[in-house]
C-alpha cells in the first residue's frame, strides 16, 4: 500500500495540510490510514481550522481504499460469473472426472496427497498431457523435485494422437509439447518470483485466446515447505499460507485450474494423512488422497474434502507403465 | 434541584423499552445447531472446529434461512427476507453449491413428494431463486489489508443495498475471521523514531478489525457469525502428539484414545481484543460414529457443545444434501 505522499497527484484533496495533519497522529501510509480509527480522526479534523478540506481528504483516501478490494457482488452476479468463466478440465482418467464431477475445476486449488511412489507425480504428468491435448492450452508445470519427465509426456501425448477421436488433423507432437512449459523451482522464494512474473504476465496478456493457460501444477508443494516449517517463529507458517494465498489468487482470479502435490505423515492411530498440518487444511478447496496397490499397479483416489461433495467417496484408476 | 429530579425521572417504561430492543435488535431462530442458545442482532458467534468439521455448512445454511422469504406464492418457507453479508476470507466460497442447497430447500418447501432433479426444474419458482440470491452478498479478500479496505467502506454499501432492496442486513459473516492470522503474525514492525506510529501487525490489525465492527454494530445491530479453524496444540509438534498417542498402549496395554474421548484440545490463540469481543461460541468437532442413512451411505457424526454460554448438553448432528439434521 503506497505512502499517502504518492497520492498527492491522483486525488487534489490529498494535500500537504492533510499530509501534515496525518503525520501529527502518525499516519503516513494507507496501512496506518488502515489500523487508525477514522472517526476519531474526523473528529479530530473538524476541530482544525481547514477541516472542510480535511474531510474531504480523508474521503478521497477512502475512495481510494474502496478500489482496492474486490467489488461486493450480489449472489446472481456470482453465479453468473462462476458459470460464465469455471469450467471443468478433464484429467484423462474417467474414474477420476467421474469422482470430482467433471474433473479440475478452474478456479480451485486441489491438493493430491499421497506416499511417495503412489503415482502423485505421474498423475500430473498424464493430466498435463491429456488438457494440453483436448484444450489446446499451455499448462504450466513448476518441478521442486526433479521430477518432470518430458519423455513420459511425450509417450501419453503420441497415445492420444494414434487414438481414433483425434479430432482436427495438424495437431502435432512438437506443438502440444510446446504448449506444457517447466519450471525448476528449488525454494519458496524462489517460488514466490515465479509466480509473481506469472501473474504479471497473465494480467497483461488479459487479451490472447490462443494457447491460454489453463491449468498450473505445482509438484511437489511440501517439499518447499516442509524445511522451513518448524522452529519457533510464524515464519515458515506465514510463508507456507502466503504461497496458498497466492495460488489461490491466481486460480480465482485468471481462471486456472491450480493442482499441487502434497505428501503424507503418520498421524494419529497410525493412518497416514497429508503432510503440512493443521493451518494448510483451510487452504486448498479440494483434497485428495490418493493410495497405490503394489501388486496390481493400481491406484486409489479418495475425496478428504471438497467444496460441495461428501468426503470419503473413492475411485480407481491404473496408470499405464 | 430541578437538575436532581429531571435525573430521576424514568426515561421509559420497562414495556416500551422491551418494544424497542425487540424492534431494533430482533431475536433470531437460527437452523440447527446453532438453535440451542438465544441470539439477537448485536451477538457476535464464533464457531471454532477443526477442519472439517462443517462449520462453513453451517454458515450456508443460516444464509439460506435468512435469504428465503416467510411466504411466496401462498408457500411458507419459513425465512427471514433479510440481507446476508458475506466475508470470504478464505477464498474458499463454492457459489454453485449455495445455488443447489437454495433450489433444493425451494422444492422440499414447496412439497414433499418432489424429489428427483428433472422435477426441481419444473417446479423451480425461477423468480423466487434469482429474489433470495440477490440478497446475498458476496467479498472476496486475499489479505489483511484487502479485509480492513472493505471494512472501512462496508458502509456506503450497505446504505445503498438496504434502500434498494428496502429491508435491512441481518447477518454478516466471515469465513474464517483467522485466515490470515499466521500471515499478520509474522509482521515485523517497522521500528521507527515516530512514537506515536502504530505498528502494522497482528494486534493493532485485530483491534481495527474489532473497532470498525462495534462502530458497525451500534448503527446497523446485526448479528455475526464467524468461523474460526481450531489449530490443534500449538505449541507442540506433530510428531510429539503421535510419540505420546502411541507410547501408551504398550505401555499401559489400554487401548488407543479414540478421537471420540479427546476433549477439546484447542488453544485460543485469536488477539485478546477479538476474543473479548465475541459474545457466543460453539465448539464442533467429528466423532468417531457414523449414520447410515436410507442409501446405506455412512455420514460422520458432528458433536457441538457450546462454551459460551456454557450449555450442559451438547447436540449430534449429520450433514446432508438437503440440510443439518440433529440425530437423537
Amino acid at each position: 500500500m503506497p505512502p499517502l505522499k504518492s497520492l498527492q497527484h491522483q486525488f487534489p484533496s490529498i494535500d500537504s495540510n492533510l499530509l501534515h495533519f496525518c503525520a501529527s497522529h502518525g499516519i503516513f501510509s494507507v496501512e496506518d490510514f488502515l489500523v487508525h480509527d477514522l472517526y476519531m480522526l474526523v473528529a479530530l479534523a473538524e476541530r482544525q481550522t481547514s477541516s472542510k478540506g480535511l474531510k474531504e481528504g480523508i474521503a478521497q483516501v477512502l475512495t481510494f481504499l474502496n478500489n482496492q478490494h474486490f467489488p461486493w457482488m450480489n449472489g446472481v452476479e456470482l453465479l453468473e460469473s462462476t458459470q460464465h468463466n469455471k469450467h471443468f478440465l478433464l484429467t484423462g482418467f474417467d474414474g477420476i472426472d467421474t469422482l470430482l464431477c467433471g474433473g479440475l475445476c478452474e478456479g480451485n486449488l486441489t491438493e493430491l496427497a499421497g506416499p511417495s511412489s503412489s503415482g502423485k507425480t505421474q498423475f500430473c504428468l498424464h493430466a498435463a498431457a491429456h488438457v494440453a491435448y483436448t484444450y489446446m492450452c499451455s499448462v504450466l508445470y513448476l518441478d521442486t523435485s526433479n521430477s518432470f519427465s518430458s519423455k513420459r509426456i511425450s509417450y501419453r501425448v503420441n497415445r492420444l494422437l494414434a487414438s481414433p477421436n483425434k479430432g482436427e488433423k495438424g495437431r502435432s507432437l512438437e506443438g502440444i509439447m510446446s504448449s506444457i512449459l517447466s519450471h525448476s523451482v528449488f525454494d519458496i522464494f524462489s517460488m514466490f518470483e515465479t509466480l509473481h512474473q506469472l501473474e504479471l504476465s497473465l494480467s497483461s496478456q488479459a487479451e490472447i485466446q490462443n494457447s491460454k493457460l489453463r491449468l498450473l501444477i505445482v509438484d511437489s508443494i511440501s517439499s518447499l515447505i516442509t524445511p522451513i516449517l518448524g522452529g519457533k517463529g510464524p515464519q515458515g507458517h506465514s510463508l507456507m499460507l502466503n504461497v496458498g494465498f497466492i495460488l489461490k489468487k491466481l486460480a480465482i482470479d485468471y481462471n486456472l485450474a491450480v493442482l499441487v502435490t502434497n505428501h503424507t505423515v503418520v498421524g494419529e492411530g497410525g493412518n497416514s494423512k497429508p503432510a503440512l498440518g493443521e493451518s494448510w487444511k483451510s487452504v486448498p478447496h479440494t483434497r485428495l488422497l490418493l493410495s497405490r496397490d503394489q501388486m496390481s499397479n493400481i491406484c486409489n483416489m479418495s475425496i478428504l474434502k471438497h467444496t460441495s461433495m461428501a468426503c470419503g467417496q473413492t475411485a480407481s484408476f491404473r496408470l499405464d507403465g | 434541584m430541578e437538575s436532581a429530579r429531571e435525573w430521576i425521572k424514568c426515561d421509559e417504561s420497562a414495556k416500551s423499552l422491551m418494544d424497542r430492543v425487540s424492534m431494533e435488535r430482533p431475536s433470531l431462530l437460527l437452523p440447527p445447531p446453532l438453535h440451542r442458545a438465544p441470539l439477537c442482532a448485536g451477538n457476535v458467534v464464533e464457531i471454532v472446529g477443526p477442519s472439517p468439521s462443517a462449520k462453513s455448512y453451517i454458515l450456508l445454511q443460516a444464509a439460506i434461512n435468512c435469504i428465503l422469504p416467510k411466504e411466496w406464492n401462498g408457500i411458507h418457507y419459513g425465512g427471514l427476507e433479510r440481507l446476508v453479508m458475506y466475508f470470504d476470507l478464505d477464498c474458499r466460497f463454492d457459489v454453485s453449491y449455495l445455488s443447489q442447497s437454495l433450489k433444493r430447500r425451494i422444492v422440499r418447501a414447496q412439497g414433499p413428494d418432489s424429489h428427483s432433479l428433472v422435477e426441481q426444474d419444473t417446479h423451480l419458482d425461477e423468480v423466487l431463486f434469482l429474489a433470495c440470491l440477490k440478497r446475498f452478498l458476496y467479498i472476496r479478500c486475499y489479505n489483511s489489508l484487502e479485509f480492513l479496505a472493505a471494512l472501512k467502506t462496508i458502509r456506503p454499501q450497505l446504505q445503498t443495498e438496504s434502500e434498494g432492496h428496502g429491508i435491512g442486513v441481518h447477518f454478516l459473516m466471515f469465513d474464517s475471521i483467522s485466515a490470515y492470522y499466521w500471515i499478520d503474525r509474522a509482521y515485523k514492525p517497522l521500528s521507527s523514531a515516530i512514537s506515536n506510529r502504530k505498528p502494522f501487525s497482528l494486534q493493532s490489525i485485530t483491534e481495527a478489525v474489532v473497532q470498525e465492527l462495534r462502530q458497525l454494530l451500534q448503527f446497523h445491530p446485526m448479528l455475526v457469525l464467524a468461523t474460526k479453524p481450531a489449530l490443534l496444540g500449538l505449541e507442540f509438534s506433530a510428531c510429539h502428539i503421535t510419540r505420546k498417542q502411541s507410547s501408551s498402549p504398550s505401555a499401559t496395554g489400554m487401548l488407543p484414545l479414540s478421537r471420540g474421548a479427546e476433549r477439546f484440545l484447542y488453544r485460543e490463540y485469536m488477539p485478546s481484543a477479538w476474543q473479548s469481543f465475541v459474545s457466543h461460541r460453539i465448539h464442533l468437532r467429528i466423532s468417531d460414529e457414523t449414520f447410515a442413512d436410507a442409501e446405506n451411505r455412512y455420514l460422520p457424526i458432528y458433536i457441538t457443545e457450546w462454551e459460551l454460554p456454557p450449555l450442559s448438553y451438547s447436540d449430534k448432528f449429520t450433514v446432508r444434501d438437503e440440510g443439518i439434521f440433529l440425530v437423537v
